[in-house]
């Protein structure tokens, strides 16, 4: 059995909660008290993980940190049509990788001033909004005239990949952390089809769509 | 700087056509007013204030179900093109009230993008017409947000040398032709291309190109290419220099709006638009606004429609709520028609004018049920159909029994055969053979199951008194009659207190408490004043009431808390009324 070592209201884990619903995979939530009990600093969660973060994934005794890496190794492991992870083709498999890369930049600026609005962690927010800002418009370019050119993920499959999945929680919280998507309408849409997968589930802050409403066309 | 408009005033575009895609709703700011803008399920692009009436949460965040808006944070519903609230799942049986409505702004779409005004748009000749774009096809350009005043924006742009999209490589030197402070024209001859700015705050703009004519379409991608790395690269310039500027400018506050025009219902002119035969001795009318939109539609609401020689007819609309374009009714021609129906059938033309009232609703439906069972009995499809595509449009599992003589009695086939197999159609059955079928659709009161009945009199009862035999509970079970036929009684004199209005009145024998009440100066609503349709019920502070309405229910006439004013009466000598 998997077990996620899990708060709710992070993003990095709701990541692997979200592939995990997509893939049908079962698991378990091995709570930690993030916030307010910094569990994942206790000298106990340091076996788990010395560096002290979540998530960490534990199946059947393989233990995996760091959020891209367990979207990785879930993806190339539970889903058969490797699609998620797409390891048969070099150059998608490339995009797929530097798309997640991308993903660090998000949480790293956006998902990092969440933190400093919603828990008081002690960053540079202005810094944290402004590098935010500057990845949303690359990001809101590459989606718009994906768009145009009949791509409606990150990478030019026709299949999302995890490197949507990383990016969608920084990018869908990001008001959290005080940075509006006003100016990003190609990056609204692609959240309205991410939200739109069979199978996907929210967090708090972030809705499933309405059980029966029709998926955004265009 | 020319500026003919000042920031706020006037039509600003606020989206492209192509951002307004179906089911989604987008985010937009015009002079720091946010704006939630969605294209319902017919095409119609509606742009409001960005808040839920309910909790201000932005409505950009919300479903757009295809015909309503629904917030995210409690549910509140709201209909395409009149923002008025049609459902609030907190008081699920209850109908919103038909003031309850969001600020709406006109919306036009020009040169492929979605323009408004804040300012009161009547008389309002719409975007500014941009000559060059006038003549053929456009294309809109990515839109570039960009940290700087709209003005300054094009000030900057007007001196530079821009693609020019007659060219694959060229450009077209500047300066170039400002329109006004928010428009500005580059390039000559062939193709142009227009900038429009959008103001959103006092340093910021959105600035939205426009290319006309619009290219080859193998051209398209290039162009846009073209025109966004030149837009990107001077975006960034242009914030890198503004970051330097001192004595940043005050944001003019916007005008405010005049609050939409939230109709209280009271009387709306309307011409008829269509009318036909859509079943055997039935008339389908279809209703336009004379002028503006029509109110905000409720399915089960029902419209009083003033007919000549002060006849005043009610009926239900066919209408979902949001697609209210025009209103659909259907009138069934009453052998005993005491003139309206009649009237209707043989006398009303395309292009006549009437004055309607309403729409009131007193037969609101609940939409958390896991399911609902609709059971019409003839004419009495209008209200039922109006639920029928609500639901169906909410993926709600319902059915619609539909009881009536023969296929040639099935009014609105067309509408019916877009509901599938939900519409089960009973025809011919004798009134035995009706209890026994209803017998057979209400065998089960499930848990979170409703019924909706609407039919003739004896039809209605029979399904009620089914529905009470099989262990419907009464709060599931909602009805609606078409005429009172019961029997009624007014020899009885009593006396009302008003006690908010502080007025006691005697009601004598031969009159009505609405009318009593009325002519006292007490303004109370109603609408078939035969005790039908319930519009005119208040509520009863103390006192035993003579029920003689179809209107309430027996749980409803047990307590006594409601009466039905224009027909029920005071069973003692006096009622004290919350009035």
């Amino acid at each position: 059995m998997i077990r996620l070592y899990d708060w709710e209201l992070s993003v990095n884990c709701y990541k692997q909660r979200l592939l995990m619903a997509l893939l049908e995979v079962p698991y378990e939530i091995v709570p930690v008290d993030f916030f307010p009990g910094w569990e994942h600093k206790s000298p106990e969660f340091g076996r788990i993980n010395p560096l002290g973060h979540i998530p960490v994934l534990d199946d059947d005794g393989f233990i995996v940190r760091d959020a891209n890496a367990i979207l990785v190794y879930l993806a190339t492991r539970y889903d058969p049509t490797r699609t998620w992870y797409p390891v048969a083709d070099p150059e998608l498999l490339a995009l797929t990788a530097q798309w997640l890369m991308f993903s660090e930049g998000t949480t790293n600026t956006a998902s990092a001033a969440r933190l400093h609005d919603g828990l008081g962690y002690d960053f540079d927010v202005e810094a944290c909004r402004a590098g935010a800002h500057r990845l949303f418009r690359v990001l809101d370019e590459h989606l718009w005239f994906g768009e145009r050119e009949g791509r409606h993920w990150v990478c030019p499959s026709p299949h999302p990949t995890i490197a949507d999945l990383a990016i969608f929680p920084d990018v869908a919280l990001s008001e959290e952390g005080g940075i509006s998507r006003v100016d990003y309408p190609a990056v609204r849409r692609w959240m309205d089809r991410v939200r739109h997968l069979p199978g996907f589930v929210g967090m708090p802050g972030i809705s499933p769509p309405l059980a029966t409403s029709p998926p955004s066309v265009g | 700087m020319a500026s003919s408009r000042p920031e706020g005033q006037g039509w600003f575009p606020v989206a492209a056509s192509d951002d307004a895609v179906a089911h989604h709703v987008v985010e937009a700011v015009l002079a720091e007013r946010e704006l939630a803008v969605w294209r319902d399920d017919d095409g119609w692009v509606n742009v409001w204030e960005n808040r839920c009436l309910h909790r201000g949460v932005r409505l950009s965040i919300g479903h757009n179900e295809g015909m309503e808006l629904v917030c995210q944070y409690h549910g509140w519903r709201y209909a395409s093109r009149t923002a008025g609230c049609t459902y609030i799942p907190a008081h699920p049986a209850d109908a919103p009230a038909r003031t309850m409505c969001n600020r709406t702004y006109p919306a036009i779409e020009r040169y492929g993008l979605i323009w408004t005004t804040l300012a009161d748009a009547t008389g309002s000749d719409g975007p500014p017409s941009s000559a060059p774009l006038e003549s053929g096809s456009t294309l809109p350009l990515r839109a570039m947000a960009v940290n700087v005043p709209a003005g300054r924006a094009l000030d900057s742009l007007a001196g530079l040398d821009l693609p020019d999209p007659n060219s694959p490589d060229g450009t077209t030197g500047g300066p170039h032709r400002r329109i006004d402070g928010f428009t500005l024209v580059a390039g000559s001859g062939e193709g142009v291309v227009v900038f429009f700015a959008q103001p959103v705050a006092a340093e910021r703009c959105v600035v939205r190109g426009v290319v006309g004519p619009a290219p080859d379409e193998g051209a398209t991608l290039a162009l846009l290419r073209r025109f966004n790395r030149f837009l990107t690269e001077w975006r960034d310039e242009v914030e890198a220099q503004a970051e330097f500027r001192p004595g940043k400018r005050a944001t003019p506050p916007p005008p405010t709006p005049a609050i939409a025009a939230c109709s209280d219902g009271t009387r709306t002119r309307v011409r008829v638009s269509r009318r036909w035969l859509t079943a055997r001795d039935v008339v389908a009318v279809e209703l336009e606004a004379v002028d503006g939109v029509l109110p905000t539609v409720q399915p089960g609401a029902h419209i009083d429609v003033h007919l000549p020689g002060g006849l005043v007819r009610q009926y239900s609309l066919v209408n979902e709520p949001g697609r209210q374009d025009v209103y659909l009714i259907g009138v069934k021609l009453e052998p005993e028609s005491r003139g309206g129906s009649r009237w209707i059938h043989q006398s009303l033309s395309v292009g006549d004018v009437l004055t309607i009232g309403g729409p009131h609703n007193n037969f609101a439906l609940r939409r958390d049920a896991q399911l609902t069972l609709l059971i019409a009995g003839g004419i009495g499809i209008t209200p039922l159909l109006s639920m029928a595509r609500s639901l169906h449009r909410s993926g709600i599992d319902f059915r619609l029994h539909h009881f009536a003589r023969s296929p040639e009695h099935l009014a609105f086939t067309d509408l019916l055969a877009g509901l599938g197999e939900h519409h089960r159609p009973h025809l011919g059955l004798d009134p035995a053979a009706t209890t026994v079928e209803l017998e057979s659709i209400l065998a089960e009161p499930g848990a979170g199951h409703q019924v909706y009945i609407c039919g003739p009199g004896p039809m209605a009862d029979a399904a009620r008194r089914v529905a009470a035999e099989k262990g419907w509970p009464e709060e599931s079970v909602h009805f609606e009659y078409f005429a009172n036929t019961r029997p009624r009684d007014d020899r009885h004199p009593f006396t009302v207190e008003l006690a908010r209005s502080a007025l006691t009145l005697e009601v004598p024998a031969g009159r009505s408490i609405l009318e009593v009440v009325r002519e006292n100066g007490v303004q109370l609503e109603s609408s078939c004043e035969q005790g039908a349709c319930g519009t005119c019920t208040v509520g009863v502070i103390e006192g035993v009431v003579d029920h003689q309405d179809v209107h309430l229910s027996e749980r409803e006439r047990a307590e006594g808390r409601r009466v039905v004013t224009c027909v029920s009466r005071a069973a003692g000598d006096r009622l004290v009324l919350d009035l």
